[in-house]
């Protein structure tokens, strides 16, 4: 290795470079996660739903997108994005980079996300949801004031577990245009012909933030998780953790 | 008609499709001998093995395979490592090898809770038999594990067929990268990623289905 081109790493112009990527990074986590959220909730609760015409739709919606390579969607997003949206914002639009990469890794987190909830839903004793409808709570109250509350709280750890994962699929992003974190080191090491030491201290900056996701998740207390609910969540770590 | 235009252009779909396949299959079974290595790092009674393992596993887990496959591929060619003289092959071989490091490190947790569920007495049984560490490993604790950790393993190998294709990023025509060109010379992009899409589904949905089987058949078994 040269050690000459370490030298840049201490470089204020670079570590400002660095750092637009990581805001560019963290930004696009944080929009994914927000929108993947409450549409996660509706299906969890569509895949609950008594009614078929609601089921059916939610379990084929959440199974398919989970079968799909998260890069598929985003790559789609980036070509046909604008199209999609032109019948809506007339014939002029055009979908910032940014947000077909959010649509595309929004769609595959609610997917997950909505198996998460569903998780926790029916991890918990049946009983809670039979006393509350017993006083007299309707379906809505008593999902608002008695299900959710407990099921949401015991899945923190497991959605923060996915967080992880989406910042990590946030450097797919970078394939269709996006300068986050990973996108900005190709720029750099093309310019200074140094890859191994810029992938080495970009997969450093990945880590350390991963990392402390993972160890926060692992030590929230949120009262005991029920067996299933934790096997569940296993599969789920292990089937939809891409990139 | 999504599909028809797979017949169109057959080398990119059919073809991306056995490329996937085949980096799915190399990349699996190199993820189960680093994923068992790691994990007998991982509950070695040398600490410093143990603290191996466990690098190993957080760094390949915490950080993107993106940015792992760009190492593979630009990295180490510039210390003198090269998978093969050829450009496309040595792209394939970095991919299969991406693949099989990352979800090694998956691999390695897993067949690590397996090693860990076994009886506690049985080691010891084994042991006082007067099997050495070694033969203890081979006929007694890795026989159960591997029973054990199949179901969670057939969700792995979902996770690496999606993943597949990230080798997209660093040129090899698998099925995603063959639907890109077909869109690009067609500017068909509907029909070439439902196509695309279709094939993906044909590969893991019936590797869900199998999992699913095999964790409620495992369950009853308990």
């Amino acid at each position: 290795m040269r050690p000459d081109t370490w030298g840049m790493f201490v470089d204020p112009a670079i570590l400002r470079f660095f750092g637009q990527g990581l805001l560019e990074t963290l930004s696009i986590a944080a929009a994914s996660t927000l929108l993947s959220f409450p549409a996660g909730l509706l299906f969890a609760l569509g895949r609950l739903s008594r009614r078929a015409w609601i089921r059916w739709p939610s379990i084929a919606y959440i199974e398919a997108i989970r079968a799909l390579p998260v890069l598929l969607l985003i790559v789609y997003f980036g070509i046909k994005g604008s199209t999609l949206f032109r019948p809506l914002f007339g014939s002029d639009f055009d979908l910032p980079r940014f947000w077909a990469g959010v649509l595309g890794l929004s769609l595959y987190t609610s997917a997950v996300l909505a198996e998460i909830i569903r998780a926790g839903i029916v991890s918990l004793p049946g009983g809670q949801a039979e006393a509350a409808r017993a006083l007299g709570l309707s379906y809505a109250q008593s999902l608002r004031h008695v299900i959710l509350p407990q099921a949401l709280r015991l899945m923190v750890p497991a959605m923060m577990g996915q967080l992880t994962t989406v910042i990590k699929d946030t450097s797919l992003v970078g394939t269709i245009g996006v300068f986050e974190l990973l996108r900005q080191g190709r720029t750099i090491y093309t310019q200074f012909f140094n890859p191994i030491e810029v992938l080495l201290f970009v997969s450093l900056v990945y880590f350390v933030v991963c990392f402390a996701l993972s160890q926060g998740s692992r030590r929230l207390e949120v009262g005991r998780v029920p067996r299933i609910a934790q096997v569940k969540v296993q599969e789920l770590q292990l089937r939809d953790q891409a990139a | 008609m999504p599909g028809a235009i797979a017949f169109q252009f057959p080398d990119l779909f059919f073809g991306g499709l056995w490329v996937t396949i085949q980096i799915s299959a190399l990349g699996l079974a190199g993820a189960l001998v680093i994923g068992t290595a790691v994990a007998l790092l991982r509950i070695s009674p040398a600490a410093p093995l143990r603290w191996l393992g466990a690098a190993y596993v957080e760094f390949f887990r915490n950080t993107p395979l993106v940015v792992q496959l760009f190492f593979l591929f630009l990295g180490l060619p510039l210390v003198g490592l090269r998978f093969s003289s050829d450009t496309f092959e040595s792209i394939f071989r970095a991919a299969a090898t991406g693949m099989a490091l990352y979800h090694g490190a998956y691999v390695a947790e897993v067949v690590r809770g397996g090693l860990l569920g076994v009886d506690k007495g049985q080691i010891e049984a084994a042991r006082s038999l007067g099997l050495s560490y070694a033969q203890m490993l081979r006929y007694v604790q890795l026989p159960q594990t591997f029973r054990a950790v199949v179901p969670p393993v057939g969700n792995i190998a979902i996770a690496l067929v999606k993943n597949t294709s990230l080798a997209s990023t660093i040129g090899v025509t698998e099925l995603l990268f063959g639907a890109e060109i077909v869109e690009s010379r067609t500017f068909r992009a509907e029909e070439s990623f439902a196509t695309a899409t279709l094939l993906y589904l044909l590969l893991t949905i019936p590797l869900g289905l199998a999992v699913n089987y095999l964790e409620r058949r495992l369950l009853v078994a308990r």
